[in-house]
């Protein structure tokens, strides 16, 4: 009864407003995921995580680490998913000071950081998990009703992106019980595989295959 | 895509088969079982890889229509390599309907290059030429062009137009260089050479000479009565009468075009097309019938007039009279000539039209199957003979983009 209603309930689809797009970058094939660490906006590229400067789009940094999904930021910290565990690198050497388990074993991926945690999508399974990011451990899971692609949080509210038959959509769940409470499409064949807030009004999507990194503007307020 | 199916798509894109399947060996998602397809696809591994990539097309959801697509068509180019012909083209057209659907048209064109190499297998090549013309005009990626330019030299060698078939294969050269898959560019090159290769002999008053196929093309196309004993049939210009159905009026204009200028006994014509040494009054009155009917077929070509002692071949129009006979004597270069217009032959027609046993063509087939020079196809009654492709680009598999796999 209640996921028929929430079902039901499931808001119209809104085209994304795409703002600029970045890429693709020399040697980068596809993007995996993307981070904003402030100043930057960082891109796993497969081989090699990127940086790059949002507002001119010129090359910032590139440290060579294994990086196959999700990327986050914990403001001192880079967190990039790459098999099957978390490696926490230090943007500044690009030297990996730990590795944790990832919590799908390698299903994984988009990531986050918000409020000390982790949270880290499971692509098929339709899931994003919250973890501690000392230990890996599970804290509690969040079933949405998409595949997973990038997750972010920005101003408490939970997004994340998804791409299923080549279609990809930016989603605001409600973190309690994955309910869809926003819904943003993009254009046909524009994929998301990864997702960052700017901490304002932008959100940057990792392209996937196309090699590229879009800003997406956030809606105001609406719901 | 999850970061362990990345991590895979990332070690099979950089070719390391083996690596990507480290990553996904023990998953059974479908985009896993996608991946490890395709590496074993590539690793030689047909069976299972068919086995895989149909297993990833059903776990594929219903929301999840384009990566099913790309799956069926994988699938399809690895029954292609394992020469598995069987089946019906339904589902890969289908896959193709999905894939023009969501805007994935290398695929589509993928898919229907797969169509059209099984049509060229089958020796349907009506239904080939028509599927490769949906392709004309159409913008492809080197590799898919160099496949479908040499779809098209295929088509053209068999049909004997081998200027256009030239450039077709210049044309596939080129994109395979592009392509820079060096599989591509060697079956180029091997369908090139094939170009250089004597294909028939030109016999006259005894002597033999070695054509090139486009020799053998130059000839048919010039004005020359061409009695052709590589395709059995008799050519004029752009007039052709096939007698591959009527070996005995062939024999005897092979026979006629042997002793062209000259005339030919009856003794030898009855020898030839009736196999008798001993003739009598009862063969003298059925090669007259025969004679009529040959006269009859060739009447817009040519005369055949009688003579004190036999008949002797007149080409209006002042012709000359060129005889093609196979490279090489024997049953077996015979079939190999027939054979070589890429259409499916029944044993049957093929001892019907080289007028030899069906136990004799048996034999000479089954040396020849062993040695890789025909193939078969179908089981007992419905088995056909065909030649082997002059691009033998049949076993490379070029698969869809496995990054999108997922």
């Amino acid at each position: 009864m209640t996921s028929n209603t929430s079902k039901l309930a499931e808001p119209a689809l809104r085209p994304a407003e795409i703002v600029r797009e970045y890429g693709p970058f020399p040697d980068a094939d596809s993007i995996a995921g993307v981070t904003h660490d402030g100043k930057r906006v960082w891109a796993a590229t497969g081989k090699r995580l990127i940086a790059f400067d949002p507002a001119s789009g010129d090359p910032a940094d590139s440290l060579p680490c294994a990086c196959d999904a999700g990327t986050a930021f914990d403001g001192t910290h880079l967190y990039q998913i790459a098999e099957r565990r978390i490696d926490k690198i230090d943007p500044a050497s690009g030297k990996v000071v730990a590795s944790i388990p990832a919590p799908g074993d390698g299903n994984d991926s988009g990531m986050a950081w918000a409020e000390g945690s982790l949270w880290v999508g499971q692509y098929r399974d339709r899931k994003i998990h919250q973890i501690d990011p000392a230990s890996g451990k599970i804290l509690r899971t969040i079933d949405s009703k998409r595949f997973v692609t990038g997750v972010t949080w920005v101003d408490g509210q939970l997004w994340h992106g998804t791409w299923e038959n080549d279609e990809s959509e930016l989603l605001r769940v409600d973190p309690a019980d994955g309910a869809v409470l926003e819904r943003l499409g993009m254009p046909p064949g524009v994929n998301i595989s990864g997702l960052e807030s700017d901490g304002a009004d932008l959100f940057y999507a990792g392209g996937g295959s196309s090699g590229k990194v879009r800003a997406v503007r956030r809606p105001k307020a609406a719901a | 895509m999850d970061s362990l199916t990345a991590a895979a798509a990332k070690a099979l894109a950089a070719g390391d088969a083996l690596g990507a399947l480290k990553h996904v060996a023990l998953r059974d998602d479908p985009p896993a079982l996608a991946l490890r397809g395709i590496a074993m696809a590539q690793l030689g591994e047909h069976p299972r890889a068919r086995e895989l990539l149909k297993r990833a097309a059903r776990g594929f959801g219903s929301h999840e229509a384009l990566a099913r697509a790309r799956c069926v068509v994988a699938e399809a180019e690895v029954a292609l390599a394992m020469r598995d012909l069987g089946g019906t083209p339904r589902a890969l057209m289908a896959a193709v309907t999905a894939l023009e659907a969501h805007d994935d048209h290398a695929n589509a064109v993928h898919a229907r290059l797969i169509a059209v190499r099984k049509l060229l297998l089958l020796g349907q090549l009506d239904a080939a030429e028509t599927e490769l013309s949906h392709l004309n005009g159409r913008p492809l990626p080197p590799a898919l062009a160099a496949t479908a330019e040499l779809a098209s030299a295929e088509l053209g060698l068999r049909s004997l137009n081998v200027a256009p078939a030239r450039a077709a294969l210049e044309r596939a050269h080129a994109a395979a260089q592009r392509a820079r898959v060096p599989a591509l560019l060697a079956e180029v090159e091997e369908a090139r050479s094939a170009l250089s290769h004597p294909a028939a002999r030109q016999l006259s008053a005894g002597n033999a000479r070695a054509l090139r196929l486009d020799e053998v093309a130059d000839l048919l196309d010039s004005d020359a009565l061409v009695i052709d004993g590589c395709r059995r049939g008799i050519c004029a210009g752009a007039q052709w009468q096939p007698l591959a159905r009527r070996p005995v009026l062939f024999a005897l204009a092979r026979v006629l075009a042997e002793a062209w200028p000259g005339d030919i006994d009856r003794e030898t014509l009855i020898d030839n097309a009736f196999n008798t040494q001993q003739p009598d009054e009862t063969h003298r009155a059925r090669l007259r019938v025969e004679i009529g009917r040959l006269r009859a077929l060739l009447r817009p070509m040519a005369e055949i007039v009688a003579t004190p002692r036999g008949f002797v071949l007149r080409p209006l129009d002042g012709r000359e009279v060129a005889l093609l006979a196979p490279p090489i004597d024997g049953e077996q270069a015979s079939l190999i000539a027939l054979l070589s217009d890429g259409a499916a032959w029944s044993t049957s027609a093929l001892a019907l039209a080289l007028n030899a046993s069906q136990r004799t063509v048996q034999r000479a087939l089954a040396e020849l199957e062993a040695d890789g020079r025909v193939r078969a196809i179908g089981r007992t009654r419905t088995r056909r003979w065909l030649a082997p492709p002059l691009a033998g680009y049949t076993t490379i598999l070029l698969l869809p983009a496995a990054l999108q796999m997922a």
